[in-house]
C-alpha cells in the first residue's frame, strides 16, 4: 500500500520533486538529429539572405547553395567542375566566348524542366544594373547570354576574363525564367519555395532560429541528398555550438572555438577536420598614403619583423597557414620566392627600418574587429605589438565593430588594420580589391601600380594552369617587391561532427558542402 | 484611483516620447550604416547610395524621426530595410519567448528571494540567516551568463538531464516548455533572488522592531499571524524592488538568451545592434521602455493598496 503524505509540509516537498522530477528525463524529448533523416548544421552568424545574387556571408552560403546551382561548381576541393553544364565550357580562340551544353535532366523545385532560356534569364537579370543585385560587379565583364538551343548557351564576355567561372558558385545561382518579376525578391530572400535545382527545397525560416530544407526528391544527381531534411541552425555562442554537438542535438558544427578545436575533436563521439583555405587571408590592410606605411622600407620592415609561424601554431593552434605573399601556401600559384622577401627575419627587419625615414621606430595605430570572424584577430595583434616593439614600432590597438572597420577600410580612413577577408579562394580575387585602383578596397592600400594592372590584365586571357602559374608568380613577386599590403596567413575552415555523420568533408571554401552527407 | 491611474498613464506617455527621440538619435548617432551591413564589404558606392536612399535613410534627421513617430503611433513598426520582414511581425513573434522566460524567472526570484529573506529574518543571527547571506553574497556575485554557460555545461552535456538551448513552445508541450526555459530562467532569476531577499529581510526586520508588534506579540496574538501583518507591511519596498528587477531582467535576458541560444526579443535585438536594423532595434527596445513602466506603474498600484497611508497621501 502507498503511504501518502499525510501533513502539509510533507505534501508540499512530495509535489515540489514530483514535479522536479518532470522536469528531468532521462531521455531528451527533442527528436535526435538523425531521427527521421534529418541533418541539422549549425552555422555561427545569423543569415540576412538566402539569394545567392545578393549574399555576402560565407557562411549562410550554404543556404544559396542548397537551393540553387548554376553551370559550373567550384568544389571544396578548389576544382572547377560541371554542374548543371555537362562538361566544361568550350572557349573561343580570343577567349570572349564560352559554350555550355546543358544537361537535360535537371528540373526546378516547382517541377519545370530547366533550359536555356532559364540560364539566360538569370545571366540576364542578374546583369540588369535596375535589380541592384550586390554580386553584379563581379560579372559586369559578360557582354550578353544568348540561347542557342534549348539545351545550349553561350556567353559573351566583353573582354577575356578566365575568372568569372570561379564566382558562380558563391555569388550566383539559376532560377526559372520569369520567376523574379513573379515573386519578387523579397522572396528570393526569405522564402525561395520552388526557385533551384539544388538538392533541398527550401521549408521554413524561424528567424533567429533556424532555416530549414526538404530533400528534392526530383534531383538530377541520383540518390542525393542522402537525408530527408536539412536543418540549418544560427548558434551565435562559442560554447552553446558545441554543447549542442557534444549533447547530440546537431550534426555539423562550423567555426569551432580555435582554442578547444584540437581537444574537442578528439571526444568521444565527435570527428573534427580543418583544412587550409585558398581563398581566406588574414590580412593587414597598411594605407600607403599614411605616414609612416608610406615608406617602403618601412612596410618591409614590418613585414620581416613578424614571426608568422609562431602566430599560426601557438596564436591560433594550427589554423593559420603562415604566408607572407597574397598567396596560400597550399594554393598552386604560391610562388615560394616572393615570399621568401618578405618572410621572418628580424636582422633584415632592422635593416630595412634603418633604410626607412623612420630609422628609430615609429608609432601605428591598428584598427581591429571587435567580434571574432573565423579567427579572433585581436589575439594577434596583441602579439604584433610585442613583436614589432623588438625594432622599435609601438602599436596602438583600436577596436571596432565590423560595419565600423569596413567603412573606415573602404574610405582608407586608417593607418593600418588587420581583418580576415574571405574570398571564393581564386588567385585573383583578393589582389584585384586590394591593391588595384577601382575597386571597393582600393583605398584599403591606396596602392597602384601600372605593371601590376597589366598582368592582371593578362592573366584573364590565360586559362591553362601553366601560363596562369607565370603570370600570378610574377604578380607575386611585384607586391613582394612593393610591400603594399601585410599579409600574416591564410586561415583554416574547421568543423566538427558527429560520427554518425559520413562523406562530410570540410570545404577549402569555408562554405559548408552538405549535399553529399549521410546521417 | 481611476485619476491617479489615467494621470500615471499621462506622464508615461511624456517618458515614451523623451525615449523615443534619444533612441532615434543614438542609433542614427553611431558610426556604420545599415546599407554596409546589408550589402557587405564588397559593396561599392553606388550601391551603398542606393541602398540609402531606397530606405530613406538619405532624408534629413527629423523627417526620419517624424515618419517614424507617426508610423509608431497608428501600431506601424516599419519594414526592416535589412531582413525585410516586418518588425511588428517579428516582435510578435519574439515576445512570447522572452516573456515566458522572464515571467519565470521573476517567479523565481519573487518566490525562492521573499521565502528566503522571510526565514532570515526571523531567527537573525541564526543558520539560516548567516547562510542565506553567504548564498546572497554568492548570487550577487556570479555573473548570470557565466552561471548560464556552467549549466550548461554540468546539467546539459554532462548529466544529459536538459538540452543546452534552444526554445519550445507552450504547444509543444508543458514537459518540452519547460525544460527549455528552466535553465535560461534560473541564471536570469538567481542575482534577483538575492536582491530579493536581502531586500525582504532588512524590510522585515525593521517591521518587527515596531512598536505595534511588540503591542501585538504582548497581547497574545499568534506569531505566524504577527509576521503575516509585519509582512505586509514591510512588503511596498520589496515590491518596488521587483517591479525594478522585472523591468531589469528584459536587459539581463539579452545576455541569456544569447548563451542558451533563445530566439526571443533580445536576441533579435542583438541581431538588430550588430546589424544596424534600425526599425527593429526602436522597435523593440521601445517596447522594453513600455515594458518598464508598466511595472512601474503596476508596483505603484499594488503598493497603494497594501498601504493606506499612500492612498491617504495621493
Amino acid at each position: 500500500m502507498v503511504n501518502l503524505p499525510t501533513d502539509r509540509r510533507q505534501f508540499l516537498t512530495a509535489g515540489a520533486g514530483g514535479a522536479l522530477a518532470a522536469m528531468l528525463p532521462t531521455s531528451l524529448l527533442y527528436a535526435q538529429p538523425n531521427a527521421g533523416k534529418t541533418l541539422t548544421i549549425v552555422l555561427p552568424s545569423n543569415p540576412i539572405t538566402i539569394d545567392p545574387i545578393n549574399q555576402l556571408n560565407h557562411d549562410a552560403m550554404v543556404l544559396g547553395q542548397t537551393v540553387f546551382e548554376n553551370l559550373v561548381e567550384f568544389d571544396v576541393d578548389g576544382v572547377l567542375k560541371p554542374q548543371l553544364a555537362k562538361d566544361l565550357p568550350t572557349i573561343s580562340a580570343d577567349k570572349k566566348t564560352y559554350t555550355f551544353e546543358l544537361r537535360d535532366d535537371v528540373t526546378f523545385h516547382n517541377g519545370k524542366k530547366m533550359t536555356a532560356e532559364d540560364v539566360k534569364y538569370s545571366f540576364d537579370y542578374l546583369l540588369d544594373a535596375n535589380n541592384k543585385a550586390l554580386r553584379r560587379p563581379l560579372f559586369t565583364k559578360i557582354a550578353k547570354v544568348t540561347v542557342l538551343d534549348p539545351l545550349k548557351v553561350q556567353v559573351d564576355l566583353s573582354e577575356p576574363y578566365g575568372q568569372w567561372l570561379y564566382f558562380l558558385t558563391k555569388y550566383m545561382g539559376i532560377f526559372p525564367a520569369g520567376s523574379r518579376k513573379e515573386h519578387g525578391d523579397d522572396y528570393f530572400k526569405s522564402k525561395p519555395a520552388g526557385m533551384g535545382t539544388g538538392f533541398g527545397m527550401f521549408e521554413e525560416w524561424k528567424p533567429n532560429d533556424s532555416i530549414s530544407f526538404k530533400k528534392n526528391p526530383n534531383y538530377w544527381r541520383k540518390g542525393l541528398p542522402a537525408w530527408d531534411r536539412l536543418v540549418v541552425k544560427m548558434i551565435p555562442e562559442d560554447a552553446t555550438r558545441v554543447a549542442y554537438l557534444l549533447t547530440n542535438q546537431v550534426d555539423i558544427i562550423s567555426a569551432p572555438p580555435a582554442r578547444e578545436f584540437n581537444r574537442l575533436k578528439t571526444m568521444p563521439g565527435i570527428t573534427g577536420a580543418s583544412r587550409p583555405t585558398l581563398g581566406g587571408a588574414l590580412l593587414m590592410f597598411t594605407n600607403n598614403l599614411k605616414p609612416p606605411l608610406d615608406d617602403l622600407n618601412f612596410r618591409k620592415a614590418l613585414s620581416c619583423a613578424i614571426d608568422r609561424k609562431t602566430i599560426g601554431d601557438k596564436v591560433y593552434y594550427g589554423l593559420l597557414d603562415p604566408a607572407a605573399v597574397l598567396a596560400p601556401p597550399r594554393g598552386w600559384w604560391f610562388n615560394a620566392e616572393a615570399e621568401k622577401e618578405l618572410g621572418f627575419d628580424l636582422d633584415r627587419a632592422k635593416e630595412f627600418l634603418a633604410k626607412s625615414k623612420y630609422p628609430t621606430g615609429a608609432e601605428i595605430d591598428i584598427s581591429i574587429q571587435a567580434e571574432p570572424y573565423l579567427l579572433d584577430t585581436k589575439d594577434a595583434a596583441i602579439f604584433l605589438q610585442a613583436q614589432l616593439a623588438k625594432i622599435g614600432v609601438k602599436i596602438n590597438l583600436k577596436v571596432y565593430e565590423f560595419s565600423v572597420l569596413i567603412q573606415q577600410i573602404a574610405r582608407g580612413e586608417h593607418q593600418m588594420a588587420m581583418q580576415v577577408f574571405m574570398s571564393p579562394g581564386e588567385a585573383t580575387y583578393i589582389i584585384a580589391n586590394t591593391v588595384m585602383p577601382g575597386q571597393f578596397l582600393s583605398k584599403s592600400t591606396g596602392y597602384d601600380n601600372p605593371e601590376l594592372n597589366a598582368l592582371m590584365a593578362a592573366s584573364f586571357l590565360e586559362t591553362e594552369e601553366a601560363k596562369l602559374k607565370d603570370l600570378y608568380g610574377k604578380m607575386q613577386a611585384i607586391l613582394a617587391r612593393d610591400a603594399p599590403i601585410g599579409v600574416l596567413g591564410f586561415v583554416h575552415a574547421s568543423n566538427l561532427w558527429r560520427q554518425g555523420v559520413q562523406d562530410f568533408k570540410v570545404n577549402q571554401a569555408l562554405t559548408m558542402s552538405v549535399g553529399e552527407v549521410k546521417v | 484611483m481611476l485619476r491617479l491611474v489615467a494621470g500615471r498613464i499621462v506622464s508615461s506617455f511624456g517618458t515614451l516620447l523623451f525615449v523615443g527621440f534619444a533612441l532615434f538619435a543614438l542609433t542614427r548617432a553611431g558610426p556604420g550604416s545599415p546599407a554596409r551591413i546589408v550589402l557587405g564589404a564588397d559593396a561599392t558606392a553606388e550601391q551603398l547610395a542606393q541602398f540609402e536612399q531606397a530606405n530613406g535613410l538619405d532624408r534629413p534627421f527629423l523627417a526620419q524621426y517624424g515618419a517614424w513617430l507617426s508610423d509608431i503611433l497608428r501600431g506601424d513598426f516599419g519594414k526592416s530595410f535589412v531582413t525585410g520582414r516586418d518588425v511588428g511581425t517579428e516582435i510578435v513573434n519574439a515576445l512570447p519567448v522572452t516573456l515566458s522566460i522572464v515571467l519565470f524567472a521573476f517567479a523565481i526570484a519573487v518566490v525562492f528571494g521573499i521565502s528566503i529573506g522571510v526565514a532570515a529574518a526571523l531567527r537573525p543571527g541564526g543558520v539560516f540567516d548567516r547562510v542565506s547571506r553567504l548564498l546572497s553574497v554568492v548570487g550577487l556575485s556570479v555573473p548570470a551568463f557565466w552561471l548560464g554557460i556552467v549549466l550548461i555545461r554540468f546539467i546539459a552535456v554532462d548529466m544529459r538531464w536538459l538540452p543546452p538551448g534552444g526554445y519550445a513552445p507552450l504547444s509543444a508541450g508543458l514537459s518540452a516548455h519547460l525544460q527549455t526555459i528552466l535553465m535560461p530562467s534560473v541564471s536570469l532569476a538567481v542575482y534577483y533572488i538575492a536582491v530579493l531577499a536581502r531586500m525582504t529581510q532588512a524590510s522585515l526586520q525593521d517591521t518587527l522592531r515596531g512598536d505595534y508588534v511588540r503591542t501585538a506579540r504582548a497581547m497574545g496574538l499568534s506569531s505566524p499571524r504577527v509576521v503575516a501583518y509585519a509582512l505586509i507591511n514591510a512588503l511596498p519596498p520589496v515590491i518596488n524592488l521587483a517591479a525594478l528587477s522585472f523591468g531589469y531582467m528584459f536587459g539581463w535576458a539579452l545576455i541569456i538568451e544569447q548563451v542558451f541560444n533563445v530566439p526571443g526579443l533580445s536576441r533579435a535585438l542583438l541581431n538588430a545592434i550588430s546589424q544596424r536594423d534600425f526599425l527593429l532595434l526602436q522597435g523593440i527596445v521601445f517596447l522594453f521602455t513600455v515594458i518598464f513602466v508598466l511595472a512601474n506603474l503596476a508596483a505603484d498600484l499594488v503598493n497603494r493598496v497594501l498601504d493606506p497611508r499612500q492612498r491617504v497621501a495621493a
